[in-house]
């Protein structure tokens, strides 16, 4: 019964739950709480944030740049915990004093998993795709919005649902900001 | 002033009339007149600038971060004149591939012609002056502009103009395509272009500095290639800062960038030397390059695959002990006007000006053609997750640089003098350095940097001619 759910839209059961996981993870990181946003994220997480290029029209499909090329993020648990420990010492002068950020996430998607295109995964896990927008409030008067889709992979656990896979597009090219150091 | 082209028909070639001087070399396919048009000479006014350098006392007015008439300056008789970096060699492999750059604040299409020759061109229509090419990168044959149908091929040319018919029996395809850069010249995988008729070689222009860039360049016979893609991203303050900043401060590294030594330290990355304790170099240059490193005997590079992957005993026979011991890594240096580099992770970048409030970075990571797959990879994530926008250490520049400039629009506050004094006078030939080296701890290399910007600032560029004015057909008027 389960092979038929690969790939079908999630419940309004399960999509509730995943926008209050997404709301959850908005909460954190709009605090700080890095420490427990990383609790939400799977052990062998991957996460990855391309930059984009502006193309001619026929070759537009190379837009966005592959793995392996410029990008803002490529990360796995650990370098993303990395680069959390350096949030909390005093000295990290980008985010002292600390910016005001508000995580927006809405147009959220979910669907199951289809193990037949995401090898390691069962029906049980989710594909989720969000839009985003984060303001970003700095200092006396420094602004900054950033906009994007995330595409996520959620894996079901003991523990609930862990971000296993996130892919983050940002809609930019050059970036509107002079650092970006938050997450999404 | 007579109504001569201001696109001469051949770079290079010295005016044909005495008191007319070249003005932007253009290349063979643009001769063209001006007509009737004549600028009037208000609308450029240069300065002297040599009292707002004081290189022997350690003095800098910031004047010159935020004032836009020294910026209009700098655009013509700073960048206009000097090797500006283009793109790396290998973003340029066919026929027909190309990237977008800026020299200045121009836009510039560099791209392969058909027969592999790198050329560059100013992006903007002879028609109505729009940008031609609005893609980043990519492959073509031709560049159409989207407002008339111009079109333009690898080597400039305009090939066709719709209701060509239209125009005047004067009116020749051949005397409108699309401004050449006249001198394009790589250095290891770099490549420069220049708008200067006649400029010194890029070899020669780089002097010393070209030692000093080799240990990142020349590893070996393969040299290095670009990483894939670009990050571009926008600062609030004045390119220079940041230009002085990688050929001298050494110094901020112990308190702007005090978190990741600690982070590092603690997670065995790194040298095991507190950043305080360091001892090291500093080049400077009449041509205002410099490059600032430590010396060390077990000088390695950053990320692990990368230290573990290097034959640092090939490196000493090829490039030699001095360079192993020193720029192989840890420092960073910069490439007069706006060109720097960090060769412990490979980053490679141009501070583009906006205007004086503000510039664009863009940054690369070149790797070694030979590394493996998995070293290469290991250098671009070092790189990705130390500088660029989200870097542990690029994060924390701007926070001082952009609050440099917001403040220094206060009156008082732009009168007070920045002080350059550390290490006055250190400078030496130190036997082991080629060309005058400094303590690392010094501001030698920014005060070098803005002797030679003051020297460049000084001096009427070739498009002025000796009545001062500048293109499109000037008329005559006092220089400074």
């Amino acid at each position: 019964m389960t092979a038929s759910l690969a790939g079908r839209p999630a419940s309004r059961d399960i999509h509730f739950d995943v926008e209050q996981l997404y709301y959850l993870e908005a909460e954190l990181l709009d605090e700080r709480r890095y420490a427990e946003w990383l609790e939400l994220l799977a052990d062998d997480l991957d996460y990855w944030m391309p930059t984009r290029t502006n193309r001619l029209r026929r070759q537009q499909a190379l837009e966005v740049a592959a793995r392996g090329e410029a990008a803002y993020y490529d990360e796995t648990k650990e370098s993303l915990a990395w680069r959390i420990r350096r949030f909390s010492l005093p000295t990290a002068w980008s985010e002292n004093p600390p910016s005001r950020t508000r995580h927006l996430v809405s147009n959220v998607r979910v669907s199951h998993a289809d193990p037949t295109l995401l090898a390691g995964f069962s029906t049980d896990d989710l594909v989720v795709k969000s839009n985003f927008l984060v303001y970003r409030n700095r200092l006396e008067r420094e602004e900054n919005i950033f906009a994007g889709q995330r595409s996520d992979v959620l894996r079901r656990t003991e523990a609930g649902l862990l971000v296993a896979r996130r892919e983050i597009f940002l809609d930019a090219n050059v970036l509107q900001a002079k650092n970006l150091p938050t997450f999404f | 002033m007579t109504a001569e082209a201001i696109l001469a028909g051949e770079p290079g070639k010295p005016p044909e009339e005495p008191g007319t001087p070249s003005k932007i070399p253009g290349g063979r396919a643009t001769a063209a007149s001006s007509g009737a048009l004549r600028r009037p000479a208000a609308l450029f006014s240069p300065m002297d600038v040599s009292g707002l350098i004081d290189a022997d006392g350690g003095f800098v007015d910031r004047a010159i971060y935020s004032d836009p008439a020294l910026y209009q300056q700098e655009l013509r008789r700073v960048f206009a004149p000097s090797w500006l970096y283009l793109a790396h060699t290998s973003q340029l492999s066919q026929p027909g591939d190309f990237v977008t750059a800026y020299m200045g604040e121009d836009p510039i299409i560099v791209t392969l012609d058909e027969n592999g020759q790198v050329r560059a061109f100013l992006n903007a229509c002879r028609h109505r002056g729009t940008r031609v090419c609005r893609a980043d990168l990519g492959q073509t044959r031709t560049f159409t502009c989207a407002y008339h149908g111009w079109s333009y091929d690898l080597t400039g040319r305009l090939v066709s103009a719709p209701k060509r018919e239209t125009y005047p029996a004067s009116f020749s395809l051949e005397n409108w395509g699309l401004v050449e850069v006249p001198h394009v010249s790589a250095y290891k995988g770099l490549i420069f272009g220049t708008w200067n008729p006649e400029p010194l070689s890029l070899r020669e222009a780089l002097g010393d500095m070209a030692w000093y860039m080799d240990a990142m360049l020349d590893h070996d016979d393969e040299g290095t290639e670009v990483v894939g893609g670009v990050h571009k991203w926008i600062i609030d303050s004045n390119w220079k800062i940041p230009a002085e900043g990688f050929a001298s401060d050494w110094y901020h590294l112990d308190m702007t960038h005090s978190s990741v030594f600690m982070l590092m330290n603690r997670s065995g990355q790194g040298s095991r030397t507190p950043v305080g304790n360091r001892s090291g170099r500093q080049y400077l240059s009449e041509a205002g390059h410099g490059a600032n490193f430590t010396v060390h005997p077990k000088n390695r590079f950053e990320a692990k695959p990368v230290h573990q992957h290097v034959d640092y005993e090939a490196l000493r026979a090829r490039l030699g002990d001095a360079r192993v011991e020193g720029p192989l890594t840890y420092g960073a240096g910069t490439v007069f006007p706006n060109f720097s580099y960090l060769p412990a992770n490979g980053a490679i970048r141009v501070w583009h000006p906006k205007g004086p409030d503000r510039m664009e970075v863009w940054s690369w990571t070149i790797v070694d053609r030979s590394w493996p797959d998995d070293v290469k990879e290991a250098q671009h994530l070092q790189s990705l997750r130390t500088f660029g926008p989200t870097g542990i250490f690029e994060q924390d520049d701007p926070e001082n640089w952009n609050d440099m400039q917001a403040i220094g629009r206060g009156f008082v506050t732009s009168t007070l003098p920045l002080n350059y004094q550390m290490g006055l006078g250190s400078e030496t030939h130190d036997g082991r350095h080629p060309g005058l080296t400094a303590e690392l701890y010094s501001d030698a290399g920014a005060l070098s940097f803005y002797a030679h910007w003051g020297r460049l600032m000084n001096t009427p560029a070739w498009h002025e001619n000796e009545s001062s004015a500048e293109g499109c057909g000037s008329e005559a008027n006092e220089a400074p």
